[in-house]
């Protein structure tokens, strides 16, 4: 019991070291060495737990993806209506973007590999399936408009959260991922939701950028 | 060992608290009696006033215990972080449907009319409540809507007071009935501290609260009496 925590213990802090030092000079840059070093561990240690540089990588990708799905599904119950949940799930899981490094690294070694690694197609299946059956939800709910495909707006957000990430990544490190999730929002509304509760949603969308929007910069 | 003795002593315990709670979730405290709970819970005489002196001190822990599950609860709601004034509504709701068919929510809140006048107990609960939805009024007037000068302390006992009052007055065992009232007194109190202009939105969600929660709740099941 007692070698099972040491040993998790031990894991953690394998991951923490690799993805500061990811953050810092990057994957390519890093050498399992320097992990060894950062960590304050033997080789033993690290081989132990990851055989490779490719094997630690795709540990931090699901990490990642498990904080990312845990913090979406979280906010998530059966006493709100389908539409707002996942709105508010997506400001969410940007939130937990900005503070969280493993999430963060985990979403760009995701992008990095995805081609390589059939990682990339579990994670993304998973959050579109998911986001996929919650449409279908918001349509039963009479939010989303009836005609739609559950499946096209499922993939559609999906992509489109992975874009603003992309992009946000890429512009101002990370830094304005709420405003960006919000303006993606702005656009997709009037195309998915129903003529009766498209004015609620705006005011909603409005009241979640607002609780999100940072605070002013110092002079 | 005494762990294991301990885990079957807590089992028994919840046994005879779920019991209780079918009855007095139904029927007036007044009316129930040791020996109903008893035939119900399946456990002896020595088993009961092992860990309930009288039904009395049984009828306080259900209140105790309601209140443990119900702060469980808030809490989860608050870590959605929603707007203050959204997660007191989404509060009321839950308290609704839990209300309408959880048996140890209902016995909680009957008990808390019957004995909760002796020993300070009503007040001490009641008093929890309202300091709890006190601190999420005061982040609703952060929020923005909630006007500013309105006291969240007065807020927060006309919240609790309404629904405690709505219980009596509108009846739990036609769900559908009741929550559409407590839809049209969320209306009724909402100009008395909501800001105008958040007013449309905010009705429009607890609107959109009572059909979901009308969808969800089931009412208790009519019989289950020994």
């Amino acid at each position: 019991m007692v070698r099972q925590a040491r040993s998790e213990a031990t894991r953690k802090k394998i991951i923490t070291s690799a993805v500061e030092l990811f953050n810092e000079i990057g994957y390519p840059a890093t050498g399992l060495g320097d992990i060894i070093d950062r960590a304050e561990m033997t080789k033993g240690a690290l081989y132990y737990h990851f055989d490779s540089k490719e094997s630690l990588a795709t540990a931090i990708i699901e990490e990642a993806g498990t904080r990312l799905a845990e913090a979406f599904l979280s906010i998530s119950s059966s006493s709100a209506p389908a539409l707002e949940s996942m709105i508010h799930g997506v400001f969410v899981v940007a939130d937990l973007m900005l503070t969280d490094q493993i999430a963060r690294s985990g979403t760009q070694l995701l992008r990095a590999f995805g081609e390589f690694n059939d990682v990339a197609e579990r994670t993304y299946g998973g959050w579109t399936a998911e986001m996929t059956k919650r449409t279908r939800q918001a349509i039963d709910e009479g939010d989303v408009r009836a005609e739609l495909d559950p499946q096209a707006i499922g993939e559609t957000i999906i992509g489109a959260m992975l874009g603003v990430e992309l992009l946000a990544s890429a512009i101002t490190a990370g830094t304005d991922v709420l405003e960006r999730v919000a303006r993606a929002w702005q656009v997709l509304l009037p195309g998915i939701v129903s003529q009766e509760s498209l004015a609620y949603f705006e005011e909603f969308l409005a009241r979640e950028s607002m609780r999100h929007s940072p605070a002013p910069l110092a002079e | 060992m005494t762990e294991q003795l301990d885990r079957r002593a807590d089992t028994t315990r919840q046994q005879i608290l779920r019991a209780a709670s079918r009855q007095f979730a139904r029927r007036p405290y007044s009316l129930v009696s040791l020996d109903d709970i008893l035939a119900d819970a399946e456990v002896t005489k020595g088993a009961m006033y092992f860990h309930f002196r009288s039904k009395h001190a049984l009828a306080m822990a259900i209140i105790e215990h309601r209140f443990v599950l119900a702060s469980a609860s808030v809490n989860e709601l608050l870590a959605r972080k929603l707007s203050g004034l959204e997660t007191l509504i989404d509060i009321v709701y839950l308290v609704a449907i839990e209300d309408i068919g959880d048996e140890i929510a209902r016995a909680g809140l009957n008990l808390l009319e019957s004995i909760g006048r002796t020993d300070g107990l009503q007040a001490d609960v009641l008093g929890q409540w309202v300091d709890a939805f006190a601190a999420i009024a005061g982040k609703a007037i952060k929020d923005g809507d909630i006007i500013a000068d309105r006291d969240a302390h007065g807020i927060a006992k006309l919240l609790v007071s309404m629904y405690l009052g709505l219980r009596q007055t509108s009846n739990l065992a036609e769900p559908d009935q009741f929550l559409c009232d407590l839809e049209n007194v969320w209306a009724l109190v909402l100009p008395g501290f909501v800001k105008p202009d958040r007013i449309d939105y905010l009705s429009q969600f607890i609107k959109r609260r009572t059909a979901v929660a009308q969808k969800k709740a089931t009412p208790l099941a009519a019989d289950a009496l020994g």
